[in-house]
């Protein structure tokens, strides 16, 4: 193990050690951690993974995008931005200026479809909370809100994940502020991006350059969209071509560089997002291509073995045993563009199964935090976010969820002829 | 022709279709090869397709046979004709092979050691697949011919699960395709394409399945005597990549298939 690994374990155990701590001051959360630990070990004992198909809806998709958005208004701190989390040890987290940032567009989403003022308030709030955070370089900090001194350094992920939030704020409310810091942002990115496309550096996760940050090409893209202007475009691009040089003929994307800790499909998810999303706003059909052979492979995963594994190694092989909500979450969103743009149903169809079996994982019940929160793993005992319900789960459900009700209101069939056959 | 039936179970009553059909034609199976009833695998995933209600539904029908009209029924009414036997009806392998007279293995799963000695020892030239396990190569190298399938959908264009609803919903033609099984899901030689010509009767998804079922079963007897004359030979499938596999359709999109059928219950569906 190599001496960066080790740090990082170190630092996995003592961040582990002082939230179990947390028990010490909230022991009323013994019960609730208890109840949570039972619960999903006697489902993965009993649970057959090849009983349940998904193929059948158990539970409506607006109850449970209902109870998801709910879930993340209770998450709202009272400074306005979202916490990262609920720990089942130590309560919510602080604000989160990340999540909060992406979340935004999602809360615009939902009030639509439901006409909730409450949604477009709670994003008006995390707006506002957001302009007050950014630097005078455009960047927005790394961490959570009032970290340490260190993680309050610009970071370009967070920078690009608040910058969607930005975006879909500027378009929904039309505000100069909101218009401002957009273009701010985007012009910091634009000035420290390296000449081969990447983000490396200090304002980088681990000093690293790394392929999810295709998620920043996306939220450039929209900006370019938004306020007219070619330099963010051409950003993007530069990105999604450095990304794109990652992809392998095995659908595997290299780069996700992430010293001390195994490929989360979370980050995998990322990157097909990221590159995704911005080859259709660029009409780049290769990138679109090249996101296909990764997401159908993960696709056969997911209908032979009825779960996605929650980390792969290289080439998708050996997949671990627990499951990585969030990023089957994005898969399901992957998914459902997917079968937009290129009209394949079985995208559809994979995305619908994916929506059930992560609804049938929601808890209904339970104390605030609990209830209508995402796990970050599940069991919850996984390795990723373990014993946490994590904002960033729900934000992605609640958009596949959002996706699923779109797309299947505005889908038409048409009635069977006897056409001939293609061979 | 030496034929051995393999299928799911017992009192499935298309293999039961199956054998008649092929002792219709004068080749009286050998054998047959059935996975036990009580198999725990076979259960869960049967529930797992079909729900418990289903499930339930079906294993009473099997051991409580429906009487109307005074006569004992079918699950699939389409296959009637061939499982009738004077007054009655065979409701499982079991009649049909003490009538016709060959034996039948009952294991958990069709590749173990044991089924394949046993199918060894009948040396089939054929075998005729209708439900079970995914087969191996031990099994597949067994026969002379091959294990022939009858595949609710046409090959190459629909491979894998739900092949009548993503047909509907792809607008290719529903049809059979009788092949061999090779390694691969759906993607043996091709012995005979069968388009269905009566898709504009179907009142529902079930009824379009069953009427392919039997439809299936009277292509595999042309196949077979095709095969036994000498009239018909296999052609290796184009295409085996990915492109045309399918898996198992979620609910909402086989309502959105069943509106596609061109009836009265597709315009139900359609709200017309």
């Amino acid at each position: 193990m190599s001496s960066a690994e080790d740090n990082a374990m170190t630092d996995q155990i003592a961040k582990t050690l002082t939230e179990a701590t947390g028990l010490l001051h909230s022991p009323q959360r013994v019960v609730p951690l208890i109840q949570k630990l039972v619960s999903d070990k006697l489902r993965i004992t009993f649970e057959q993974r090849h009983l349940y198909s998904y193929a059948r809806t158990n539970r409506a998709s607006e109850d449970t995008l209902n109870s998801l958005l709910h879930w993340i208004l209770d998450a709202q701190r009272p400074d306005g931005g979202i916490a990262a989390y609920y720990s089942l040890l130590t309560g919510y987290s602080p604000s989160y200026p990340e999540v909060t940032g992406y979340i935004v567009p999602t809360l615009y989403d939902f009030a639509r479809v439901s006409r909730d003022d409450g949604a477009i308030d709670a994003a008006e709030r995390a707006i506002r909370w957001l302009l007050s955070l950014q630097m005078t370089t455009g960047g927005f900090p790394g961490g959570f809100h009032g970290g340490a001194v260190r993680e309050a350094l610009p970071s370009v992920f967070n920078t690009g994940q608040i910058l969607q939030g930005l975006v879909r704020a500027q378009a929904e409310t039309n505000r100069p502020e909101v218009q401002h810091a957009a273009v701010a942002a985007g012009d910091w990115l634009v000035k420290i991006q390296q000449a081969n496309g990447s983000w490396s550096g200090a304002a980088t996760y681990q000093n690293a350059a790394h392929t999810y940050y295709t998620m920043v090409a996306w939220a450039l893209a929209e900006l370019s969209e938004r306020v007219a202007d070619r330099r963010y475009a051409l950003a993007a691009e530069k990105n999604l071509d450095w990304g794109l040089s990652h992809f392998k003929p095995s659908g595997w994307i290299d780069g996700i560089n992430l010293r001390g800790h195994p490929n989360y499909l979370h980050f995998t998810a990322y990157v097909l997002q990221g590159v995704l999303e911005c080859a259709i706003l660029r009409r780049r059909d290769d990138a679109v291509e090249a996101v296909a052979k990764s997401a159908w492979v993960l696709l056969r995963k997911f209908e032979t073995n009825k779960f996605l594994a929650g980390a792969y190694e290289p080439d998708f092989k050996n997949g671990q045993r627990f499951t990585c909500l969030t990023g089957n979450a994005q898969m399901s969103c992957v998914w459902f563009r997917l079968f937009e743009v290129t009209d394949d149903l079985r995208y559809l169809n994979a995305a619908l199964k994916m929506n059930e079996m992560l609804k049938a994982l929601i808890p209904v019940r339970g104390r605030r935090g609990i209830s209508g929160g995402v796990s970050g793993s599940y069991p919850i005992w996984g390795c990723y976010q373990p014993l946490r319900y994590i904002s960033w789960g729900n934000k992605f459900l609640a958009d596949a969820l959002l996706l699923e009700q779109r797309l299947t209101r505005s889908f038409v069939v048409n009635t069977f002829e006897a056409l001939p056959c293609a061979s | 022709m030496r034929i051995v039936v393999l299928c799911s179970s017992v009192y499935s009553e298309t293999a039961c279709a199956m054998a008649v059909r092929m002792a219709e034609l004068g080749h009286t199976p050998v054998g047959a090869v059935a996975i036990s009833t009580l198999d725990r695998g076979t259960l869960l995933r049967k529930l797992g397709q079909r729900g418990a209600r289903d499930v339930i539904r079906y294993a009473r029908a099997k051991l409580i046979p429906h009487r109307g009209n005074g006569r004992v029924q079918v699950s699939n009414p389409y296959l009637q004709p061939l499982l009738k036997h004077g007054e009655g009806i065979f409701h499982s392998l079991r009649e049909v092979a003490a009538f016709y007279g060959f034996p039948i293995a009952v294991c958990n799963d069709q590749n173990t050691p044991d089924s394949i000695a046993q199918l060894k020892e009948w040396t089939p030239d054929l075998i005729a697949f209708t439900g079970g396990s995914i087969l191996r190569r031990k099994l597949l190298d067994v026969p002379r011919l091959g294990v022939l399938n009858v595949h609710l959908g046409l090959l190459p264009e629909v491979r894998g699960m739900s092949t009548p609803e993503w047909s509907l919903l792809k607008y290719v033609p529903v049809g059979v395709t009788i092949h061999y099984v090779d390694a691969g899901i759906d993607t043996g030689p091709i012995l005979q394409r069968s388009e269905f010509p009566d898709t504009a009767q179907c009142e529902s998804l079930s009824d379009l399945r069953n009427r392919l079922i039997a439809f299936g079963v009277e292509k595999a007897g042309e196949v077979v005597a095709g095969l036994d004359r000498g009239t018909i030979s296999a052609t290796p499938q184009s295409g085996k990549d990915e492109d045309h596999q399918f898996f198992v359709m979620h609910e909402w999109l086989q309502a959105q298939a069943a509106s596609a059928l061109p009836t009265a219950a597709g315009r139900r569906s359609r709200g017309q």
